[in-house]
């Protein structure tokens, strides 16, 4: 069942830089989302990856509920292509997980050059807390610097 | 039972030892790119050549109290910098271990905060076990908790550097030994704090039937002979009387499986919370939370005699084992060889009062265990070796008597030529009708690890090397790889030990053959990559545990063949069921150990393809190694200001120790 798997690009339509980047390497912290609509959210797995820029993952922060308040897991071997693959689960009852959009972890990452980065992401799998496939939308989003 | 020579100088084997007060020269010094500075009125940096990170030295309190003998590090240490005088940045270390069987899980949390002025980078030197699996580092900021990135080890520093540069607040974490790691935070702001969590997996040791649980708590003072270099950098150290007012709390849950006997913890003031059959819970009582000595806790179980045992786990790249080896119980019953001993004593500076002293008695109490037909010699190193004659003596009393004469004669002196001490003991022609033991007795202060290896490795012949660590916080990594090369077996004599108890323990090992010339037979199993490659010597009352790889049944028999005393000797291993969970570490360490076979290899028979493998394979299991390092930067936030200046963490000297002499340059 493919139906649910999803692949985003998020290619940063409205830029959060004013102006062109100026020196050579960059900084990024980029928030992950997962939108499970009404069905509570208790694990997922998914890609993360920058397609356009030489880049280096540099941490991986938990998400904003407390079901995924935890840093996520990484997958090592993916790593060293500069691909993330993340996941989480939590083990709790449905009236505690989280339901609708959800920004599950932040990406902080490197990047070299003066091209604006090409984000990806590969939903590789969701379910819910019993254990049944979901159908969720993931999205990722640039965060700011203050 | 051991038994012993009857002379006048052996009628007390315990010498009257003393405690000493610390001295810390007012000096650090990184001969990694040789640089070196003091301590001066005012903060100052000095730019370190050959790309060592900038090192700020801080200036103490003129003021603070001494301490005395029995409170040492009663006072605190206060800094300077921009005129205020504030604590300095590592408040706090927190470590919870689990024991289940004889694989820890151990998490270490290392509370920083920024009591300064101004923007501040913290830079921190630190033990832990050389056997650690380290394989999760994380970074909290507030609630936030960014795990960190296992990279290779430039590339990690290059991105560390960079955003500290920009204002980022980033942490690395980098193994400069491989029982010593340097934590650097980046941007810490004023007033902020930021947590650093470590977790590692590691086996613990089993001797003379107790397990042996040891978290180091401080980096001791090492001697680098001239020419050879010192990656350590900021290592600075308290004055006697001073404290940073770093403290630390420490927690462990043993869950042995089968009725815990008995524990002791002769390092540490111990409080316990739960003892009950398999299970025990202890934690450092609130007036012990100076970290200046290693934690020991040892605990032994029920029943006459453990046999080997193996441990399985499964997870997505395959199959890993365990397994303990115990000798079996027939080895034991074999008598000893005549012996040829050569007892080999640090002398240098760092030894100069208690561990002097217990070193003293050991050796005093093993000359006295001397029979008829055995031989010694006893030789002594610090800035050069010197011996009590140019061949192994007889045991005879008279003998015996010039010996403990000589070793009442022997003073501490500068400088720990450990090399000249290595020579002297491999050198001299060996007597083949008897076993030649070399007993090195030191607590490992030197910067040139590796090239002792080598140096052991080269002259070895038919000796076998026994090391007893001595102090407070032995540099066991040096210790145990000695006697791992020496194809002998390592012990430790900390400050309240018995001298001569580890003296008996090691004349009733040495009194019965090994299990040498080791083979195991695998079976249906199909076990592949079994690390140490070399399979150690089994002695009476020691385990060793061997990791590896399978892909076959999991319930075949394992048999181990071997000899004793020139008799072959053969035994049989039970197998527990693959599927059945033993434990989520073994993967982590089974990848430790065989970096650390490569990394021996890499000291025997260097090979430019060896760190190349070692970096992959950390890189694989997401471990640290010398070639790989842990990152995290949070790139959500640019710190204020532009300046920040690095502040190392001055650490208490190991406890009961002088280290005077520990630089060459004293």
């Amino acid at each position: 069942m493919k139906r649910w798997l999803t692949i985003l690009i998020c290619a940063l339509a409205a830029p959060l830089f004013a102006q062109e980047l100026e020196s050579q390497a960059h900084f990024h912290a980029v928030d992950i989302y997962a939108d499970s609509g009404n069905a509570p959210l208790a694990a997922y797995q998914l890609e993360f990856s920058v397609t356009n820029v030489v880049t280096k993952i540099a941490g991986i922060e938990g998400g904003q509920h407390r079901a995924f308040r935890d840093a996520p897991f990484y997958d090592p071997k993916a790593m060293q292509q500069e691909r993330v693959i993340i996941g989480a689960f939590s083990t709790d009852v449905a009236e505690n997980l989280p339901k609708g959009k959800t920004r599950v972890a932040t990406i902080h990452l490197e990047t070299f050059g003066n091209t604006r980065p090409i984000f990806q992401l590969k939903l590789q799998t969701a379910a819910d807390s019993a254990g049944n496939k979901i159908p969720v939308t993931v999205t990722c989003e640039e965060k700011k610097i203050q | 039972m051991v038994a012993g020579l009857l002379l006048d100088g052996c009628a007390s084997p315990h010498i009257k030892t003393r405690m000493t007060d610390f001295y810390i020269p007012d000096v650090y010094e990184s001969t990694n790119g040789g640089y070196s500075g003091y301590y001066s009125q005012s903060a100052r940096s000095i730019s370190a050549p050959g790309g060592v990170d900038e090192v700020w030295i801080i200036p103490r309190n003129p003021a603070a109290t001494p301490g005395n003998e029995e409170t040492p590090d009663s006072s605190l240490l206060l800094a300077n910098l921009g005129g205020g005088e504030i604590p300095m940045p590592l408040s706090h270390t927190d470590v919870n271990a689990s024991l289940s069987g004889y694989i820890g899980a151990v998490e270490v949390t290392q509370q920083f905060e920024n009591p300064y002025t101004k923007k501040i980078e913290a830079v921190y030197v630190f033990p832990l076990p050389h056997n650690a699996a380290i394989n999760e580092f994380l970074m909290t900021i507030g609630k936030r908790r960014i795990r960190g990135i296992i990279r290779e080890r430039k590339e990690a520093q290059a991105i560390y550097q960079e955003a500290k540069r920009q204002g980022y607040a980033a942490t690395l974490l980098t193994e400069e030994r491989p029982n010593i790691f340097r934590q650097s935070i980046a941007n810490i702001e004023p007033g902020a704090e930021i947590d650093v969590h470590i977790k590692y997996f590691q086996t613990l040791d089993y001797m003379d039937g107790w397990y042996e649980f040891v978290f180091p708590m401080v980096v001791g003072p090492r001697f680098n002979p001239p020419g050879t270099t010192n990656s350590l950098g900021a290592v600075t150290y308290l004055k006697p009387g001073e404290r940073n007012g770093h403290d630390i709390s420490l927690r462990v849950e043993v869950d042995a499986g089968v009725p815990i006997k008995d524990f002791e913890c002769k390092t540490h003031v111990i409080t316990k919370s739960v003892f009950s059959s398999g299970h025990l819970a202890v934690q450092l009582a609130p007036n012990d939370t100076v970290p200046n000595k290693d934690f020991v806790l040892r605990y032994r179980v029920t029943g006459d005699r453990i046999g080997s045992s193996l441990l399985t786990q499964r997870d997505e790249r395959g199959d890993y084992f365990t397994v303990m080896l115990y000798p079996p119980q027939e080895v034991g019953s074999l008598l000893r060889q005549p012996l040829e001993l050569v007892f080999v004593l640090d002398c240098s500076g760092s030894m100069s009062g208690h561990p002097i002293e217990q070193a003293k008695a050991a050796v005093e109490r093993g000359l006295c265990l001397l029979r008829p037909g055995d031989s010694f010699q006893l030789i002594s190193f610090s800035s050069t070796a010197s011996q009590l004659g140019p061949q192994p003596l007889e045991a005879t009393p008279e003998n015996v008597q010039r010996g403990l004469n000589y070793l009442r004669s022997l003073n501490t002196d500068n400088g720990t030529m450990m090399i000249e001490g290595i020579k002297a003991a491999l050198n001299f022609p060996h007597d083949p009708k008897r076993l030649r033991f070399v007993c090195f007795l030191t607590d490992g202060y030197i910067g040139n690890e590796t090239e002792i290896l080598a140096e052991i490795r080269k002259r070895i012949g038919d000796s076998r090397i026994f090391s007893f660590g001595i102090g407070s916080s032995v540099n066991r990594y040096l210790l145990d790889q000695m006697a791992k090369a020496g194809r002998g077996a390592v012990a430790y004599l900390g400050p309240a030990d018995d001298a001569a108890k580890i003296m008996d323990d090691f004349f009733d090992r040495i009194s019965h053959p090994a299990l040498t010339n080791i083979k195991m037979d695998w079976g249906a199993m199909e076990a592949s990559e079994v690390f140490p490659r070399e399979i150690p010597d089994l002695f009476p009352g020691r385990a060793v545990v061997l990791t590896g790889r399978f892909k076959g049944a999991s319930n075949a028999a394992v048999r181990v063949s071997g000899n004793a005393a020139n008799a072959p000797v053969e035994f049989e291993i039970p197998v527990g069921s693959i599927g059945v969970v033993a434990n989520k570490g073994l993967p982590g360490i089974w990848a430790r150990t065989k970096i650390a076979d490569l990394e021996n290899q890499d000291i025997y028979a260097p090979n430019p393809e060896l760190p190349y493998e070692i970096k992959q394979v950390a890189l694989d299991y997401g471990l640290m190694s010398p070639f790989t390092a842990f990152l995290a930067v949070d790139a959500s936030d640019v710190t204020d200001g532009t300046e920040s200046e690095t502040v190392p963490v001055t650490i208490p000297a190991p406890a009961g120790m002088k280290t005077k002499t520990t630089t060459p340059d004293d």
